[in-house]
């Protein structure tokens, strides 16, 4: 075996000239042969030369085109940190909710508007594909798409792909044979082991800058942040068997050594910015408003799960996919308001999806939707309101809900804005500007203000409940965030014995979720052994037939979402331990 | 090089000239564009533009921030216009170049005298370049090199004082030499530049080396180790971990490769008087000098100990004549040491058809680069 010579890279000896470009030439045999140009023209063209000229990182560019992004010193700090110290190459392990995202955001826009990134791939779980390619998109202006075929690691010069699906072929040699200009890992953690088939793919990948995003770099023990910082940089802590001998302490490997040393070299690499005192958010109040459905409300609910029950275990055999998703906006909209419910029950009855004898029983439901003209929850609310005399968020996830709820809270005589996707732009911007300015409530739906500012309020109602958690933690996220200095209330408004009342007896009583930072139960969701999501969960509960079984399967989520949650603690105390001095605290 | 140009005056001056209505609001700034502009910029006939990203949401303004798409598209249009340009310097009678003289340390008080032979129409062309320096990060800079077509003399020239005394000429019937002169600003523009590009690049190759070691360093001994550890090991794992080795050194390369390149952004010609000269200094000797009016730099002389043609210039009876810079330092110090500081470049034809210039300057210098006007 021989190992290549050392020569020195081609161009060390060579001095550098200065190559001019080719359409000089035309350039050339245009002047002063062509009629046109004038002085004017000529300036400006000067000045437009000037105004475009990229000059190292002095200073973020970007950092002012960014949509709908509060600005953070210590995420345009790190930025700058990344590109100027870490050329690029970094992993970014703030703790949950510092904005990691932005931050990698931020650091390959700069490339992107310097021109050194033409082509940049994200490498994420299956289940935040569409969450990164709407960030990129929304606040970088960044024309993202999400990997749908193999043709696309052609055709996509900027592409977001599930690592579960990057890593295997067709797609892995796809990959790999075209060189990156940046690839971004998220949740960089799944990265620990260097044999894995992952680690393996993102270290074939040939590319110039990479940014790994974890905020807990070390999930069990010390081999998992050699083999991170390895990928980004191998040598920087040293070969294996003598990080082993250095570093960490035998036999027990969870165990680290010399660490202020260990951590002077992960400063090269990694930037780990922490809550500071100041940095704190304000602690956040949950209020239970359960509600006893009237009983026509209650023999409507119970009616719909038993279609619902009696569609999804039909004798007919598996339901296609989009009859089961039917089934399960179905089982959410009831589980919202009777409204709702109603107009999609009168489409499901003309359906071809259902049976004959199917869509008679939809149009008996839909019959029995209409006749019920209040919800009990709208009347808990409107008690509730009467005790506040602040502003408040309410969000539903159902535009009829929406309406339903305009037209009682006006009849209150609450001053109203309404937000929701049907909304223009403009319609959008006035809703949030007279909310802050004079009106009491600001109702809106699941687009209820994705990075906008609403931290002047405190208060957030749930009138219902996503089944996915991530969607309840980002409605609270709109008020608590960096900037909110006041407590904040969170107030879920749910009907006994409903899917909803499973939810707040997981989410709540289980792992307190509404306790939790935003970000911290990504990272909690994340430690679930379970391929499938929280939604399809939670339905695949409520379907059984027998209480008893609901009971039992709903007991043991439970208990692993308290396993998870454990996990993460034990992980993040670790990680504080490693990691702690790496970064910086950060002040608001 | 000089700062960049503030943007809004720029945007607002360069709708304009591209043939819009603009109208400059407290926050925003409104624009009626013709269709040439809403097909080129592609904005509708009527839209708004915000500089503050706070702002841009009223009335959905474009907002205009460097990396925003309307300032990329805004830049790229009119960056393609105004490739060239004819001016000329509206400078009249003759104090221009007593002053020139003056300026660059040659007035009366310092005992050198001059006489002036002729004043005549010269031509200079003004190069604009834009140059980038890549590797895993990029650096671009902005140059005007002028070029005489009179004696083929080369200097760099502030961007900002690229208009000063100029005025707009017809241009019919002008048609220089540019291919000749552009060989020259550029051998121009690689002296001057020189300096930052070395710089760059042995910047960039340390960092490579740097990686290169490390990387080097960390497979190395893992294959010692795992020799070591098994030394009837699998050939196979050898192989693998080298070959992630190459391919770790090949991505490093590439992405620390220093690059140099430059592109000619525009060009303008400028139609200014342009006086020939006999000056003498306190050492007696006499050197022919030509000076225009635009840009006062008095050509033809050389410093004595460096070489150089920029100026300012101390002359003295004792050391002849010097730059500012060498006749500050002493005399030991300021030796030359490797190439002469100098903006002009030493190889190369004149322009104009004029002959080689000598080395040294202005005493090799031919005498009839033009006909030359009477002397008022």
């Amino acid at each position: 075996m021989s190992l290549p010579a050392r020569e020195p890279p081609p161009s060390a000896d060579a001095s550098l000239t200065l190559r001019f470009d080719d359409s000089d030439r035309d350039v050339l045999a245009r002047a002063f042969r062509t009629p046109g140009d004038r002085s004017p023209a000529w300036r400006l063209n000067g000045k437009a030369h000037r105004i475009s000229l990229v000059d190292g990182f002095d200073r973020l560019l970007a950092w002012p085109v960014l949509q709908g992004v509060t600005r953070y010193d210590h995420q345009e700090r790190t930025a700058l940190r990344v590109l100027r110290e870490m050329r690029g190459r970094a992993i970014l392990a703030d703790e949950v909710g510092l904005g990691k995202t932005i931050e990698a955001g931020l650091v390959l826009k700069e490339y992107a508007v310097r021109g050194l990134v033409h082509r940049a791939l994200v490498l994420t779980p299956a289940a935040l594909t569409d969450q990164w390619r709407e960030e990129m998109e929304t606040k970088f202006s960044l024309p993202f798409a999400v990997l749908r075929s193999v043709r696309d690691w052609d055709r996509k010069p900027f592409l977001i792909a599930s690592m579960d699906t990057a890593k295997r072929e067709p797609h892995r040699g796809a990959a790999q044979a075209r060189p990156w200009d940046l690839i971004i890992v998220d949740e960089a953690h799944r990265l620990k082991n260097r044999f894995s088939l992952n680690w393996r793919f993102v270290s074939g990948l040939s590319k110039k800058y990479m940014l790994l995003l974890t905020a807990t770099p070390v999930q069990n023990d010390m081999d998992e942040l050699f083999n991170l910082v390895t990928l980004l940089k191998p040598g920087q802590l040293h070969t294996y068997d003598r990080f082993l001998e250095r570093y960490v302490a035998s036999p027990d490997r969870r165990v680290p050594m010399r660490v202020p040393e260990l951590r002077g070299l992960l400063r090269d690499v990694m930037v780990r910015n922490r809550r500071g005192i100041a940095f704190t958010l304000p602690p956040r109040r949950v209020h239970s408003l359960a509600v006893r459905l009237s009983p026509a409300e209650r023999r409507l609910y119970d009616d719909v799960t038993e279609f619902v029950r009696d569609a999804y275990w039909s004798a007919s055999g598996r339901l296609p996919w989009t009859a089961r998703l039917t089934l399960i906006v179905l089982q959410r909209e009831i589980g919202s308001s009777t409204f709702a419910v109603a107009e999609t029950l009168r489409r499901l009855a003309q359906s071809p999806l259902f049976r004959m004898d199917e869509r008679e029983r939809l149009e008996e439901l839909r019959q029995e939707a209409v006749t019920i003209s209040t919800n009990v929850k709208a009347a808990r609310l409107r008690e509730f309101l009467r005790s506040v005399d602040e502003k408040v968020l309410i969000f539903t996830q159902y535009l009829r809900t929406l309406q339903y709820l305009r037209e009682v809270l006006a009849a209150d005589g609450y001053r109203v804005a309404a937000y929701h996707g049907g909304l223009s732009l403009a319609a959008k911007d006035a809703a949030v500007r007279t909310f802050r300015q004079d009106r009491e409530i600001f109702l809106s739906t699941e687009a209820g203000g994705e990075g906008r500012n609403l931290q002047f309020a405190r208060t957030v109602v749930n009138y219902d409940l996503p089944w996915n958690p991530l969607r309840i933690e980002q409605r609270i996220g709109r008020v608590h965030r960096l900037g909110q200095d006041r407590e904040v209330h969170v107030v879920n408004v749910w009907a006994e014995d409903t899917v909803e009342a499973n939810l707040m007896e997981l989410l709540d009583r289980k792992i307190h979720m509404f306790e939790l930072v935003v970000g911290e139960l990504d990272l909690i969701l994340g430690n679930l052994d379970e391929r499938r999501s929280f939604e399809d969960l939670m339905m695949d509960i409520w379907v059984l037939r027998q209480a008893e079984e609901r009971r039992s399967a709903l007991r043991r989520l439970g208990d692993s979402l308290v396993r998870a949650r454990a996990q993460y603690e034990q992980v993040k105390e670790t990680n504080d331990t490693v990691l702690g001095e790496t970064g910086e605290a950060v002040s608001a | 090089m000089s700062d960049a140009p503030p943007l809004r005056p720029f945007v607002i001056e360069a709708l304009t000239d591209l043939g819009a209505a603009v109208s400059d609001g407290d926050s925003l700034v409104w624009v009626q564009a013709p269709e040439s502009v809403q097909r080129d910029l592609e904005v509708p006939a009527r839209f708004a533009l915000a500089f503050d990203p706070e702002r841009n949401q009223e009335f959905e303004a474009e907002l205009v921030a460097p990396g925003s798409y309307f300032l990329e598209r805004l830049v790229s249009v009119v960056a393609r216009r105004g490739q060239w340009d004819v001016s000329q310097c509206s400078a009249t009678g003759t104090e221009w170049i007593s002053e020139a003289l003056h300026e660059c340390g040659l007035g009366p008080e310092t005992a050198v005298s001059s006489r002036v032979d002729g004043i005549e129409d010269g031509l200079l062309l003004l190069f604009a370049f834009r140059v980038t320096l890549v590797s895993d990060e990029k650096r671009e800079s902005f140059h005007l090199v002028a070029v005489s077509l009179v004696d083929g003399s080369t200097w760099p020239v502030d961007p900002d004082r690229a208009d000063r005394g100029l005025v707009p000429h017809p241009s019919s019937g002008i048609r220089p030499d540019v291919e000749a002169a552009y060989r020259l600003a550029t051998d121009s523009l690689r002296t001057t530049t020189g300096a930052e590009v070395e710089r760059f690049r042995t910047r960039s190759l340390g960092l490579l080396e740097e990686e290169v070691r490390r990387i080097f360093g960390y497979f190395d001994r893992t294959i010692e180790g795992l020799r070591e550890s098994d030394p009837g090991g699998s050939q196979d794992l050898l192989r693998a971990v080298m070959a992630e080795r190459d391919r770790r050194l090949t991505e490093a390369v590439e992405r620390f490769d220093p690059k140099a390149s430059a592109s000619l952004c525009s060009i303008r010609a400028i139609l200014v008087p342009t006086a020939r000269l006999v000056i003498e200094f306190p050492d007696g000797t006499r050197t022919e000098s030509r000076i225009d009016a635009w840009s006062g730099r008095v050509r033809g002389l050389a410093c004595r100990v460096c070489g150089g043609t920029a100026g300012p210039w101390r002359p003295s009876s004792r050391d002849g004549l010097r730059c500012a810079t060498c006749a500050s330092t002493p005399a030991e110090s300021a030796r030359p040491r490797g190439r002469p500081k100098s903006d002009t470049p030493r190889r190369g034809t004149r322009a104009g058809g004029a002959s080689a210039r000598s080395p040294r300057g202005s005493r090799a210098r031919s005498r009839g680069a033009s006909s030359g006007r009477p002397r008022p």
